[in-house]
């Protein structure tokens, strides 16, 4: 038996008003003179145990009525004795999430989880109307057989899925079932982190399941990034672990390890590498397996091209000699002329451009821009200090700068602002040029004396000049994610192509490196991983789990076989406040039968 | 037959006692009590033949003297005398528990019982009997010795009016100090409330009896007494002479105590009948010739 309103149990404590006055009723009497009182206790003597009996009497039907409507005010819900189910619209949410994937004592939860759905699939019958949700909201709906093969058919997501809104999906399910008994049964291994909040049944009573065992002790790949994610060829693996013993790992690029070894507890796995091979390739950081596999992998994606060749025009200054030269050495660029470092007035594609060093410069270095085809030119002088934000400049601050303006109308997501200077661009990326807003110059940027500076400027010759760049994009499994204009095709990790054409898609379950296509050719990565989330395994107590279901009634349980047998439950269950209301009349209607046999009689 | 309302005795007591002097109520009382006496089975107490008269129409057959019918055939109706040679004993418990009443509108047990009792005694002074009157509570608070002169009855009211005192009742005392009095075989009549010992009090009366007493005992009680008639559900109860209390819810004892009431009676009457007194239980609603009937009726039946 369940309450909806378990709050007016409070009002159980009534009780004690009967039980106190029984006590304390022999201490609240009027006095009155009366000669004859050796014949009352002679009386109470010789008739204790009736008088005795009789005052228990009244008073255990005094409880039983308090306690009686008590209950009735707490609106019980429950079985009647001998009432089967009635037709009812249950929708089973099986939580599919990676974290179910786990294997504990020698098995998976989630096979767990699908052995008690298959047993409660096996109470429905004909009137009943089922589904069978996924943590991807996914819906199977229809027969007993149909729902339990979609059961047999189900396998642990590559991600977290989302188990808010399955149970959202499966309430409205049944809530439009066209049956009056509803029911949602959710079996779930109760992951803290996929219960995070509270999600609404809007009406629909629950029952859930998740099973009573510790989760084992996981290890995981939580962040695996190429940096910077275009190589010229040379750049390094980063990657972090949850790892609370040392580890070995292994690192692929393409087909091939590329690394292996040992990481400590606390430490990042950093691998430096320079691949033959050339354009985007699909890599991965591994762990040895453990109990959860899902998360002993994660995928990245890098593209190699070749260094560029770089040439640092003499009027862009010492400042760019010197980290040309530094990058050359570190063979991240060559010398040559595929990219030039110059100031705005030589503007020239593909090319890093700082501003002109005099305001006098201004005109011949927007003209130059507008020849080079660059939609930018350079508007009012601004002074500073004042900091400039953007990927590898921290620290950095602007002394003086334009105004970047673009000109004329400029294709949607073929310009980046790399880095700003308050509201203000100061550098903006595009097709085969990186602008800078001040002139290298002592007076008009610190850039120069920072130690990110040659950093800075290998990223932005390597992300943004070298060639055919294209762009990663990061998605957890089934996550919807917005497709780059430009590409028509993504190609799958066992090779295969699918066109895509909405400007939004769902990613792919699986986790791995799909490939996006401009044409035939390789244009950029779409990088599917497991949520962070999934690698702990920390799991809400079943009280804590139950709160987070609201709007209806919710029976939580860690026992796989009271859960089963509460499937259908809730339809063979009535509201049984009237019955506690009747039960509350009788025992006071036998109250005062009892009472009149000893009340006063009119002589 | 008598129209029952305008005979005293047989008036509600509460409204009788309201109407005069206990004097006059007791005389109202007897009247009406000889008044209905003739046509009663049970007429003619302590009396002797006196001498005959003629046959009125009406007279009670019985009375018909047959040896002259048929000797003489002369319809002769027996006179009797009464008798003068009869020594009475009222003893009147005049304790605390006998102030009490149980109802509003209901005299107490002690204006009862000595209405009662001043009717016994003009009733007994109307046939020259001697009288007396002996009031007592925790100790014996009045003697008046049998006498049965007409400045006895005087006294007798002039007694009656005094208040009640003490708290207890020392019934025993009272009639050890009766026994004393009446040193001749004669007639004692206890009233009481009988809450005493009962022990004492039924040794008390078997020493009267040993000397040759009829004994009749009038227990009175307030019906509120035998029916535990208390209108308040939850009650804490007093004892207006030991102060004693008891928390009682009244509707649950209720039944219980009638039975023991009735219970308690009934040993009353073992026990003085087992001395050969007359016990008779009256209460304090009922009119006053009824008690006085008990009174005398019990007395007829002694051996």
């Amino acid at each position: 038996m369940n309450f909806l309103a378990p709050l007016a149990l409070l009002l159980a404590g009534a009780t004690a008003v009967p039980l106190v006055l029984h006590l304390l009723r022999r201490r609240t009497g009027e006095k009155v003179d009366f000669p004859a009182i050796r014949y009352l206790l002679r009386a109470e003597r010789e008739h204790s145990r009736q008088l005795k009996l009789r005052n228990l009497l009244l008073m255990l039907l005094r409880v039983g009525a308090v306690l009686a409507l008590a209950l009735a005010a707490a609106r019980p819900i429950g079985r009647l004795a001998g009432s089967s189910h009635a037709p009812t619209a249950i929708a089973i949410v099986l939580d599919n999430s990676l974290s179910t994937s786990v294997v504990v004592n020698g098995a998976p939860v989630l096979a767990r989880l699908k052995d008690a759905a298959r047993t409660a699939i096996g109470r429905a019958n004909a009137s009943d109307r089922l589904w069978l949700v996924t943590a991807d909201s996914r819906v199977v709906g229809g027969s007993v057989s149909a729902v339990r093969a979609a059961l047999d058919r189900t396998e642990p997501l590559a991600g977290a899925g989302d188990l808010h809104a399955a149970v959202t999906r499966a309430a409205q399910l049944v809530r439009g079932g066209g049956l009056p008994s509803r029911q949602v049964a959710i079996l779930t291994d109760g992951q803290a982190t996929s219960w995070a909040s509270a999600v609404s049944l809007d009406g629909v009573a629950a029952t859930v399941f998740a099973p009573a065992m510790a989760p084992p002790k996981n290890r995981g790949v939580v962040s695996a990034l190429a940096e910077p994610p275009h190589w010229t060829p040379r750049g390094a693996v980063r990657a972090t672990t949850t790892a609370t013993d040392s580890v070995t790992y292994r690192v692929a690029l393409g087909s091939r390890a590329a690394a292996r070894g040992i990481v400590a507890p606390g430490e990042d796995i950093v691998v430096r590498l320079a691949p033959n091979e050339r354009g985007w390739i699909a890599g991965a950081v591994e762990l040895e397996p453990d109990e959860l596999r899902g998360d002993d992998v994660r995928w990245f994606a890098v593209h190699v091209g070749s260094a560029p060749g770089v040439n640092a025009e003499t009027a862009a200054g010492p400042f760019v000699r010197t980290a040309v030269d530094a990058l050359v050495q570190e063979g991240r660029v060559a010398r040559g002329n595929d990219v030039t470092v110059a100031g705005a007035e030589s503007a020239r594609k593909p090319g890093v451009l700082f501003a002109p060093t005099e305001a006098v410069q201004l005109g011949a270095a927007n003209r130059a821009l507008e020849r080079a085809g660059i939609p930018w030119k350079f508007g009012a002088a601004r002074t500073g200090p004042a900091p400039v934000t953007g990927a590898g400049l921290a620290g950095v601050s602007a002394l003086r700068w334009y105004a970047i303006e673009p000109r004329g109308v400029q294709e949607q997501g073929s310009v980046d602002t790399i880095a700003r200077v308050g509201s203000d661009p100061w550098a903006v990326a595009g097709d085969g040029y990186v602008l800078v807003a001040s002139p290298l110059t002592a007076d008009g940027t610190d850039l120069p004396l920072r130690a990110s500076w040659v950093p800075w400027l290998g990223s932005a010759i390597a992300d943004h000049l070298s060639g055919d760049a294209g762009s990663i994009t990061e998605a957890a499994p089934g996550a919807s994610i917005a497709r780059p204009a430009w590409a028509r095709e993504l190609e799958e990790p066992d090779g295969t192509r699918r066109a895509v054409t909405a400007s939004r898609i769902e990613a792919p379950t699986r986790a791995g490196v799909y490939f996006w296509l401009r044409g035939t050719q390789r244009a950029g990565a779409l990088v599917v991983n497991p949520e962070v989330s999934e690698s702990d395994l920390t799991r809400l107590p079943i009280a804590a789990l139950r709160s987070r279901f609201t709007g209806a009634e919710v029976a939580a349980t860690d026992d796989a076989g009271k859960w089963t047998s509460s499937a259908f439950s809730f339809s063979g269950r009535r509201a049984l406040d009237g019955v506690f209301i009747v039960l509350a009349l009788l025992l006071l209607l036998a109250e005062a039968v009892v009472t009149r046999a000893i009340a006063p009689k009119e002589d | 037959m008598a129209d029952t309302k305008t005979r005293a005795d047989l008036v509600d007591p509460a409204s009788l006692a309201a109407l005069g002097r206990i004097e006059v109520i007791a005389r109202w009382v007897v009247e009406g009590f000889l008044t209905g006496l003739h046509r009663s089975p049970r007429k003619g107490f302590s009396v002797e033949f006196a001498e005959h008269r003629a046959y009125q129409p009406g007279d009670d057959l019985r009375f018909l003297d047959w040896k002259v019918v048929a000797r003489a055939d002369k319809w002769l109706i027996k006179q009797f005398e009464e008798e003068t040679n009869l020594k009475a004993t009222i003893v009147l418990d005049v304790s605390k528990s006998m102030a009490w009443s149980g109802a509003p509108g209901r005299i107490t047990k002690l204006a009862y019982a000595e209405q009662v009792a001043a009717a016994v005694a003009w009733l007994l002074l109307r046939q020259r009997d001697g009288v007396g009157l002996i009031r007592f509570d925790d100790e014996v608070r009045t003697v008046i010795p049998p006498r049965g002169r007409s400045v006895q009855w005087r006294r007798i009211i002039t007694a009656l009016e005094d208040p009640g005192s003490g708290k207890g009742s020392d019934a025993p005392g009272a009639l050890m100090k009766a026994a004393q009095l009446v040193t001749r075989p004669g007639m004692v009549v206890v009233i009481s409330d009988l809450l005493v010992n009962e022990e004492e009090m039924a040794k008390a009366v078997s020493v009267l009896r040993a000397v040759g007493h009829d004994v009749t005992v009038l227990h009175i009680m307030d019906p509120a007494e035998r029916d535990l008639a208390i209108a308040k559900m939850e009650t804490e109860l007093i004892d207006t002479e030991t102060a004693a209390s008891v928390n009682v819810m009244l509707s649950e004892v209720r039944d219980a105590y009638r039975e023991t009431v009735q219970v308690a009676i009934g040993e009353w009457r073992d026990r003085l009948s087992a001395t050969g007194a007359a016990y008779e239980p009256v209460y304090t609603d009922q009119p006053f010739g009824v008690a006085l009937r008990r009174a005398f009726a019990a007395r007829q039946h002694l051996p």
